[in-house]
């Protein structure tokens, strides 16, 4: 994963100092308006910013969750999100205080790994460990349907038209189903990262999208080479839909370099990622299905979790974690205390046609 | 000089009929008694260990100590267990449905934090230096115990991938109290006579092979010779139980229970070990450092330990082994409160559990507590050399009046100034 030496007009640059919310983040999103960013976290909130200048403001949360919160999505004010206890809740972010608008308790038993919205606003779909794919209003919570995959689901995403859902498990495969039908209709196939170490499934496919014209399936995560710390080399493979050829694939060259954490599509074409950086560090990441390359790779955030891609396409939010974080659970600090670690959002501009 | 290896005599005070009636027992095999009430009480009075090694370092926070909905809780749910009052980890559902035989101890706090000194230490007691090296737990009990009624080796250890004889677990006992390691569970290689080679000339190969020690023996230390033997010992004693070895035997039920993956494969070959009677049966597990992305690590591991652990327990239970059977479930260290940046956690000695059930422990108890974040223990921290103390306790062997004797030196078996978890004690 060697960097191409970009135009500096064509580099990404930092806009503003990056912004701490003092908790790790799961995910983060932007709000359809561009307005909000938000960040699931991993003390049960939702962190909120408003987003509309370049110096966020922190916004209270939204609270009611357990354990993790796992993932969010959005439409127009009403943010969704999951946790790793299976809660699934709806709240309107309009307000300056969220207000929640419905709950289900247990959307999943267990950990709810991912969330999606269709693009028209009428669906939601979730998925679990514990091997459901579910669909539910967005309006009332109320579940519009189920298949039961069996398997730990990790990542999920809407066709374009909403009439098929589209879902990564651990074991590197992707089923596209036909919630209403009961059926898969097609698979594609990621086996590369899935690994088994010992007694240990490593990785799977840790996030999923389709192009904005649903022609192009992004599969990501890592190839692992070990369990344990976790050693894997970023790969995100792009199939053509129809077909489930391979188009092809963007892969690092460092297998401390973790898994592709999270991805966003850019109108222009190309996809903006992050990963995670095991035990090296981590890198956000331009690349344009067919390139041999990244056009761009920045490597100054440590264990990258999540991109977010602002609706205007000239900025995206990187979710890190604080410095010197690989490794670091023994170390107090100097008063004896023992804080847990952070994840800094820094907010890049999105150059013009950076994918060249 | 050869050294004396001595144990004090009342640990072994058995009768001589017991002794004759014991010997008997080992060469025809229980089922060859006369009468079977002896037999009975034979496998009554069996002490016995299931040692369950969890290489790299279990999670508490995952398993027998969670914190859920704290800042270091991780994204998991406590669960309720068969004794009310009692949860842990939902990873552990199996192990939930056991806790009934069960004993936790939450307040082990330990010395090191690295596998290469914590391995060793805590197999071996970290007892005070004397200039000597320890024997691991299984080479203690197997010096202690003996090789009750099995006609097998006391000391068998199960592990992935090699096996062979491990001397060095045995410290100053000599190699003789090493560990039979069954790599991947399969006996040793070669371990049965080739069919060309005829019963009368495989006992020639031996008269020689012994004549030959013998020779080696005078200008070498004694001990070696002596572990030599002892494994071609071990090698005759094995072929005669090689129906062990052989998975078609076991009913596809009991497959299902245990899983087809390492850990259960090798916790079902430990059950007919300890069937047989062998006196310490190790079974390892390599993976557990979890140091980057540990939630889905333990939500895959965790299950393959717990579903076989609980099968184990009771099937123990059922068959009136747990009440000879010390079980007993460790690692180096625990893990770190702390999620570092790859989203793993990483060595934690400082606060951490072990699990244990079976002869000499109560069932249904937790022992100990650590602070609401787990990162510290917040009652009366428990080292290893405690676990030593519970455990030879629980074995019906007092550390107070039983020692070690390396030559002349009398040796403590388990750390003096240390005291055992009388909580778990039954």
């Amino acid at each position: 994963m060697q960097p191409k030496t970009a135009p500096a007009a064509n580099t990404p640059k930092e806009i503003g100092k990056p912004f701490n919310p003092g908790v790790q983040i799961a995910r983060i999103r932007y709000s359809p308006d561009g307005n909000t960013l938000c960040a699931a976290a991993f003390d049960s909130s939702v962190k909120r910013w408003d987003a509309s200048t370049n110096e966020p403001a922190e916004l209270p949360p939204i609270t009611g969750h357990n354990g993790w919160v796992s993932d969010i999505a959005a439409t127009h004010s009403t943010f969704f999100s999951v946790d790793s206890w299976g809660r699934l809740t709806a709240t309107d972010i309009a307000a300056k205080e969220p207000k929640t608008l419905w709950t289900v308790e247990a959307a999943h038993n267990g950990w709810a790994r991912a969330i999606a919205v269709s693009a028209d606003g009428s669906q939601l779909a979730t998925c679990g460990k514990d091997g459901f794919i579910r669909l539910w209003n967005p309006k009332d919570g109320k579940k519009l349907g189920e298949l039961d995959i069996k398997y730990d689901l990790l990542s999920i995403a809407f066709s374009p038209k909403g009439t098929s859902v589209l879902a990564g498990d651990l074991f590197g495969l992707v089923r596209e189903c036909d919630i209403s039908a009961g059926k898969v209709l097609r698979t594609y196939e990621a086996k590369e990262l899935h690994h088994i170490d010992r007694v240990q499934d490593v990785g799977g496919v840790k996030c999923l999208m389709l192009s904005t014209d649903g022609k192009i399936l992004f599969a990501a995560g890592g190839e692992p080479k070990t369990g344990g710390f976790v050693q894997a080399t970023p790969l995100l493979i792009a199939f053509d839909r129809e077909s489930g050829k391979r188009l092809g694939q963007f892969k690092g060259t460092k297998d401390s370099e973790g898994y592709v954490t999270d991805m966003a599509w850019h109108p222009e074409g190309f996809v903006i990622g992050s990963t995670s950086g095991q035990p090296g560090q981590g890198k956000f990441f331009f690349w344009k299905p067919g390139a041999a390359d990244a056009s761009f790779l920045g490597g100054k955030l440590p264990n990258c979790h999540s991109v977010a891609l602002h609706p205007s396409g000239t900025k995206v939010a990187v979710s890190a974690t604080n410095a010197n974080s690989s490794g670091n659970g023994r170390v107090k600090g100097t008063g004896g205390d023992y804080p847990a670690n952070s994840s800094p959002i820094q907010v890049w501009s999105v150059p013009q046609s950076p994918a060249g | 000089m050869p050294r004396k290896l001595l144990c004090t005599p009342h640990e072994h005070a058995v009768s001589r009929r017991q002794f004759f009636g014991a010997a008997g027992a080992s060469a025809l095999g229980l089922s060859g008694l006369a009468t079977p009430a002896i037999a009975e009480k034979l496998r009554k009075e069996r002490r016995q260990v299931l040692f369950i090694w969890l290489d790299g370092g279990m999670s508490q926070l995952e398993s027998w100590d969670p914190k859920p909905n704290t800042p270091f809780g991780g994204p998991l749910r406590a669960i309720p267990t068969s004794v009310p009052g009692i949860h842990i980890s939902e990873t552990l559902e199996h192990s939930a449905k056991v806790m009934k035989h069960l004993a936790i101890v939450r307040s082990v706090s330990t010395q090191d934090n690295s596998h290469s000194a914590g391995v060793d230490r805590i197999q071996r007691g970290d007892p005070k230096n004397r200039g000597v090296v320890y024997p691991f737990f299984g080479s203690a009990v197997s010096k202690l115990v003996g090789t009750n009624d099995s006609g097998l080796p006391p000391y068998i250890s199960v592990k992935p991938m090699s096996g062979g004889f491990i001397y060095k677990d045995a410290g100053f006992l000599g190699p003789k109290y090493g560990a039979l390691a069954l790599g991947d569970g399969k006996p040793p290689e070669n371990l049965l006579r080739p069919p060309e080679l005829n019963a009368e000339a495989d006992e020639e190969r031996n008269e020689l092979r012994k004549l030959l020690d013998a020779n080696y023996s005078e200008r070498r230390r004694k001990e070696y010779t002596e572990a030599n033997t002892h494994a071609f010992e071990m090698a005759a004693q094995l072929q005669k139980k090689i129906e062990l070895f052989d998975p078609s035997k076991l009913p596809q039920k009991d497959k299902d229970r245990y899983g087809s993956h390492d850990l259960g494969r090798h916790l079902l070959l430990a059950r007919r070990l300890l069937e047989e009677g062998v006196t310490f049966v190790k079974v390892t597990s390599y993976g557990w450092d979890s140091h980057g992305d540990h939630f889905n690590q333990t939500l895959s591991q965790h299950p393959k330990f717990d579903k076989p652990f609980a099968a184990m327990i009771e099937d123990l239970n059922d068959r009136g082994m747990l009440d000879n059977v010390l079980v007993i479930a460790c690692a180096e260290f625990g893990r770190t409160p702390r999620i570092n940046g790859h989203i793993g956690r990483d060595h934690w000695p400082e606060a951490w559990s072990v699990c244990m059930a079976g002869r000499g422990i109560k069932r249904g108890v937790v022992a100990g507590k650590t602070n609401d974040k787990g990162t510290e223990v917040a009652s009366d921290p428990v080292d290893v050399g405690g676990l030593f103390h519970t455990w030879y306790r629980a074995l019906g062997i007092n550390p107070d009046e039983v020692e070690f004797r390396n030559g002349g030196q009398p040796l403590p078996i388990a750390h003096e100034d240390m005291k055992p978890v009388s909580e778990v004690l039954a």
